[in-house]
């Protein structure tokens, strides 16, 4: 079953004196339960792409579709009630809300679904147990190493079961134990929970553990590429 | 959630927010304060107007006070006196004469208003008895023999009735009360020393003393050294009944103590049968009947209902009589508030300040809170609330401050005698019992989370602007 689909999506900058072209004429489709990741070097348009599937920014031209729905057509308000309730994001910097404890920044999500407290709680501890963090629940941000960090990060984009979860360079930040520790979780939620997972990367060591492997140069797309 | 966040938020930065906190504490406190201490003043002021000056309700001849005429009397004022003391809302009822004449000494004279009251009846009215002041005699006692008059402490002091003495025994008093002994002893060379008027004995002080001690000890030193001589004789000029001059001599019986200088360099208490007597003015008539009813928020209803008892006559109320205590009462709470919202607006600048900082230096969490779902009015909301959590503690703070330092002030009072003649010469006391009431407390919370929430509009909107894809890649 597809989840989303790009269809021939454009975006376009206008500078000032030129056009520059971010996106050009991509067209893809993920199934749920995918693992991709969506690779190319700096500047080949992969955070662009990532955004405007993610509802952050919208395509020049084009079709973002997720389960049928024609996100280029929803206004801004309607686009973020469509990612709470069906988007899941992990940031490079973790994003984390500094105040907030482990277990209060994987409800948080819950909490703007107005989930009861009980279902919430049980949903908390399952994830946390789940990214290996059930005695850090208490733990605030900063007394966190940063694997730890955005392992809370990854069960805060799972917590209200979306779609698909879009994770932003997941790895830049971290060691090579924390990466791979991070990847080994995510790859176990999406056998788990068939979560779609699309990365935008240029880590190696996440492109090995992709099953699909997208490349991205100068806005296109010049490979896509399936693990058996 | 967004609440517990936003309490959660405040704290973030603590330096910060405690600065801002403490602000608006003392903005609260100092506001409040002030308003104690305003309300304690036009509370007092309204007291001894009402209580001792002019009463609930006033009836006189419809044509007495245009002319101020003699003439013009209730001449049942007896009986009128009596229907209206049937009135379940009135507590007690007087008439009086009242003449306008010229007070004389040997020195000195002064325009005054001579009342001829019933001792009795007034001491329930006004309470003239309660305002005597301390070893200046008694009040109008029925059984003095002669004319007696009973006058404002002021009037003596303009007839050189009050003298300033100074003696050893005034010299060691002053150290009792904690003057230091080397500006106490000053005095001691002049002992035995008296002083016909303020004025003169001024004149010697200031030739004392340092401009300083004068300040500190001034107002004690003036109170401890007056000597009023009992049983002086006082000469009452006025016209009588048929148009004749007239008078008579009077004994001072006791001075009495307002904080309204004009009325008491004015206003002369005899026996209504004395003035009766000298003005030819049969018993039974007066020209003003005071009326003092049980509940002051009756005096309109009362008023309405003399009117229609006594068509013909002038039945004014205490708010038509003195305006401008109907005007301090009526427009005190609505400057009070505007006090308040100006000093409420000073500060919100300073929390706009801390809230447009906060925005700017969230710009990235605020990025991710949009693109992970929370919609535009929870951001606002959101900031809303740490806004008004900061306004709410520092109010908290300062009223909790405020409470507290109106009530130890309240118990002793402040005392501002240096500047005694100032303050009654506006009709008000100089020792102030700050007072006020919970309702402000209510109005002045309205107040602060207005402010907060005020405060937070512009920085919330500036949040609201931001593009989520943009504020993500802020550094």
């Amino acid at each position: 079953m597809k989840v989303l689909e790009l269809k021939n999506v454009h975006k376009v900058y206008n500078t000032t004196q030129v056009e520059v072209h971010a996106v050009n004429s991509v067209t893809l489709d993920f199934d749920q339960g995918e693992f991709a990741a969506i690779v190319g070097p700096s500047g080949s348009g992969k955070t662009t792409l990532l955004n405007m599937i993610g509802g952050l920014d919208k395509p020049s031209q084009g079709q973002i579709l997720v389960n049928g729905t024609d996100l280029t057509r929803l206004k801004s308000s309607e686009l973020i009630d469509f990612r709470l309730y069906n988007i899941g994001f992990v940031f490079q910097s973790y994003n984390l809300i500094p105040v907030l404890t482990a277990k209060e920044n994987v409800e948080f999500i819950m909490n703007l679904q107005k989930w009861p407290r009980e279902k919430r709680d049980r949903r908390t501890r399952e994830l946390l147990e789940a990214v290996g963090l059930a005695d850090r629940m208490n733990s605030r941000p900063a007394q966190m190493s940063g694997g730890q960090q955005q392992r809370v990060a990854v069960a805060r984009a799972l917590a209200s079961k979306p779609k698909f979860i879009l994770a932003d360079e997941p790895t830049a930040n971290l060691d090579t134990r924390s990466t791979e520790n991070l990847l080994d979780i995510m790859e176990t939620l999406n056998k788990n929970e068939n979560m779609t997972f699309i990365f935008a990367t240029h880590d190696p060591r996440v492109m090995k553990k992709a099953h699909r492997v997208i490349t991205l140069e100068d806005g296109k797309v010049i490979e896509d590429r399936k693990k058996q | 959630m967004i609440t517990k966040t936003a309490w959660k938020n405040v704290w973030r930065n603590k330096v910060r927010s405690f600065v801002v906190i403490a602000s608006v504490a003392v903005g609260i406190f100092a506001g409040t304060f002030s308003v104690a201490v305003m309300e304690g003043a036009i509370a007092q002021r309204l007291d001894d107007a009402l209580n001792h000056e002019v009463a609930h309700i006033q009836i006189t001849h419809a044509g007495f006070r245009a002319n101020n005429d003699l003439t013009c009397l209730l001449e049942d004022a007896g009986e009128m006196a009596e229907k209206i003391r049937s009135l379940e809302e009135v507590e007690a009822v007087s008439y009086r004469l009242v003449v306008t004449g010229m007070a004389n000494t040997a020195s000195k004279s002064s325009g005054i208003i001579i009342n001829g009251i019933d001792a009795e009846r007034e001491k329930q009215v006004l309470g003239l008895d309660k305002i005597l002041k301390k070893g200046s005699g008694s009040y109008l006692e029925k059984e003095a023999s002669g004319n007696r008059a009973y006058i404002g402490e002021d009037l003596a002091k303009n007839l050189n009735i009050i003298r300033f003495t100074l003696t050893d025994a005034i010299v060691d008093s002053l150290m009792a009360k904690g003057v230091p002994a080397e500006t106490a002893e000053k005095l001691q060379p002049l002992a035995g020393s008296r002083f016909r008027n303020e004025k003169s004995f001024r004149k010697k002080m200031e030739s004392v003393f340092t401009r300083e001690e004068q300040k500190k000890y001034g107002p004690l030193i003036s109170e401890i050294s007056r000597s009023f001589r009992k049983n002086a004789r006082l000469a009452l000029t006025f016209v009588d009944y048929h148009n004749y001059h007239t008078g008579g001599m009077f004994r001072i019986n006791g001075l009495y103590d307002l904080t309204n200088n004009m009325f008491e360099s004015t206003q002369v208490f005899v026996h209504y049968d004395d003035l009766a007597r000298l003005t030819g003015i049969p018993p039974g008539q007066g020209h003003l009947i005071m009326v003092r009813l049980i509940d002051v928020d009756q005096t309109e209803p009362v008023t309405s209902q003399l009117k229609e008892l006594f068509p013909g006559t002038e039945v004014m109320n205490w708010k038509q009589i003195q305006p401008d205590l109907a005007m301090m009462e009526g427009m005190a709470r609505m400057m009070y508030g505007f006090f308040m919202v100006i000093i409420l607006a000073a500060l919100a600048f300073g929390i706009v300040n801390t809230m447009l900082m906060v925005v700017l230096e969230r710009t990235k969490e605020l990025g991710m809170l949009a693109a992970i779902g929370m919609n535009k009015k929870r951001v606002f909301r959101m900031i809303l609330t740490e806004s008004v959590f900061l306004s709410g503690v520092g109010g908290v703070f300062g009223m909790i401050i405020s409470k507290i330092v109106i009530s130890l002030t309240a118990r002793q009072g402040i005392n501002l005698s240096g500047y005694k003649e100032g303050f009654e010469a506006m009709g008000f006391t100089s020792h102030i019992y700050p007072h006020i009431g919970n309702d402000f407390f209510i109005l002045v919370t309205i107040l602060i989370i207005l402010t907060g929430i005020l405060a937070a509009i512009y920085p919330a909107l500036k949040a609201l602007k931001l593009d989520p894809a943009d504020a993500l890649r802020t550094e």
